[in-house]
């Protein structure tokens, strides 16, 4: 029975029905979104860092990088970490060693669209708040942003892409819970992974060669970097559909991996005595 | 005394039979610390590779390395002692389980912050350790008398972290939930990565009066380095003490107008 519905698309109607419930039940943590927000600081830490880096530097830039073109990138990054956000790997890790995915399953629906709608859905309640963050930081470090339309449309399609593919990537490492004790430390270290290569911490031509070359391959530099270096207007339109590429490639190949895991795993879960 | 060092004993013996069971996790907790410090040097390393063996507002690359080690040690305090503990003050106070604990013939604000060690996490505290004396050795200089203040120093920022995880965790007795206010703790405590001097002068400022983060990593790490100003050295101690009794103070508070779940 399982079977039948591992990688049935889900309907529009269904679509709607749980993106409307995942706001209603998400607009209840508003609180909690903000402090999630707001406890996410990496990317604001080391703009801070490189911007005073930079006012100390010889002709105020570093690596062609002034005080507000850091700004600019490092503003552009949080905002893509905000809409890149997810946690169904916690939530995975629960569901499956508590049980409580068992009645999930008896549902006509894969239970990835839920978790997947909920995130969507939480995005819109994050957006008042981060529009009115990054317009404050913006005004108080002077940073810019790209004013050419087609950059914001593709920086759209380029997140929605990127959070596609961390959802997978998230989904994955919760469904090693099947096998593992506790797939919540790998989580840690994929978030590092995710964070270094992504660009968190610098854009990625600051990078030493063998680490750049070695995140090309990645799909983490067209997650957060690319998307981020649209916004702040530094990206080109063919390294944009480059990355988009690329990103779709690792897309579809973690869409994979992920029904195969979760055919394997609920086989493993079902035995166990669920 | 004596019968808080044995009861100490057993909590400790108690945790480890707990955190034996799960060996894998063992493995997969020390690959997230060895990658935490990778992630942190890395981030460390690109300040120094782009500005021509520049300094990262005026700290050199070992001096700054003695500011991660100590921020690892300080996350490791965190991870081992204060997040297994003090995370479990607010589910205790649902549950009614506090009950128990404050009926024990044993100090309760003691009891709930030494019940649970998550010794999983003891990989952040031997890299930690491992930068340290790693930064240690490459500087030129190093005094014994000033890695004995900063020991005496960072001493003191682990009880500075504590009381104020403490308070944070003691709101349960109001709020239901608790791990949020903890996860902004450790949004803010980011910052403490890197030496203060590196961030632009207001932000400097806030992070040494208004968030005291500066006092966990960088005043131990200048009192290595023979920077440490004394009116830091000793405001340091001063605010421990403080924020420790201000925690003591706001338990007490806490718990008498604390009516339990049960009655």
């Amino acid at each position: 029975m399982a079977r039948s519905r591992l990688v049935t698309p889900v309907s529009l109607v269904k679509a709607r029905v749980l993106l409307a419930n995942g706001f209603a039940s998400m607009t209840a943590y508003r609180a909690e979104i903000i402090i999630w927000m707001l406890s996410g600081t990496l990317a604001l830490v080391m703009m801070l860092i490189w911007m005073a880096q930079a006012s100390r530097a010889a002709g105020g830039e570093i690596g062609g990088y002034n005080g507000q073109d850091f700004a600019s990138y490092f503003l552009s990054v949080w905002v893509t970490g905000q809409l890149l956000v997810a946690w169904v790997a916690w939530e995975l890790d629960f569901q499956i060693r508590q049980g409580t995915l068992s009645p999930q399953l008896l549902r006509p629906l894969d239970p990835l669209w839920v978790h997947y709608f909920h995130h969507l859905a939480e995005r819109i309640v994050r957006l008042p708040f981060m529009v009115l963050l990054v317009a404050l930081f913006a005004w108080l470090t002077g940073a810019h942003f790209s004013s050419n339309p087609l950059d914001y449309l593709i920086f759209l399609v380029l997140a929605m892409v990127g959070f596609t593919m961390r959802f997978l990537w998230e989904y994955c490492t919760g469904l090693l819970a099947f096998w593992m004790e506790s797939s919540t430390a790998l989580s840690e270290l994929n978030w590092l992974l995710y964070a270094a290569l992504g660009g968190f911490f610098a854009p990625l031509s600051f990078y030493p060669p063998l680490v750049q070359d070695i995140a090309r391959w990645t799909p983490f530099p067209y997650m957060v970097g690319l998307p981020a270096q649209l916004l702040a207007g530094k990206a080109t339109l063919a390294q944009a559909s480059w990355g988009l590429l690329v990103l779709a490639g690792w897309t579809v190949a973690f869409w994979l991996l992920r029904a195969w895991m979760w055919r394997s795993g609920l086989r493993r879960y079902g035995a166990v005595g669920a | 005394m004596r019968r808080y060092l044995r009861v100490t004993r057993v909590f400790l013996a108690a945790t480890l039979s707990a955190g034996l069971e799960y060996r894998i996790n063992f493995v997969a907790a020390l690959l997230s610390s060895l990658g935490n410090s990778a992630v942190a040097l890395l981030g460390l390393s690109l300040f120094y590779s782009r500005s021509g063996g520049g300094t990262l507002g005026g700290w050199s690359y070992p001096q700054a390395l003695l500011v991660v080690g100590f921020f690892m040690l300080a996350q490791g305090f965190i991870s081992v002692v204060l997040q297994p503990n003090l995370n479990k003050i607010a589910e205790a106070i649902r549950t009614g389980t506090m009950d128990f604990t404050l009926l024990k013939p044993i100090d309760a604000q003691w009891s709930v912050s030494t019940r649970n060690l998550n010794l999983l996490r003891l990989g952040d505290v031997l890299v930690g350790v491992a930068i340290l004396i790693w930064a240690l050795l490459q500087l030129d200089g190093v005094r014994l008398g000033g890695v004995l203040l900063s020991a005496l120093l960072f001493f003191c920022a682990l009880m500075s972290v504590y009381s104020v995880w403490f308070m944070l965790s003691t709101t349960a007795f109001w709020l239901v939930k608790t791990e949020n206010i903890t996860e902004l703790f450790n949004g803010v405590f980011g910052a403490a990565r890197f030496p203060v001097a590196a961030f632009p002068a207001p932000v400097q400022l806030a992070l040494t009066f208004v968030i005291p983060v500066a006092f966990v990593t960088t005043v131990p790490a200048q009192a290595v380095t023979g920077s440490l100003s004394p009116t830091l050295g000793l405001l340091a101690p001063l605010i421990a003490l403080l924020l420790f009794l201000g925690s003591r103070l706001f338990w007490r508070h806490a718990l008498a107008s604390y009516t339990s779940a049960s009655s």
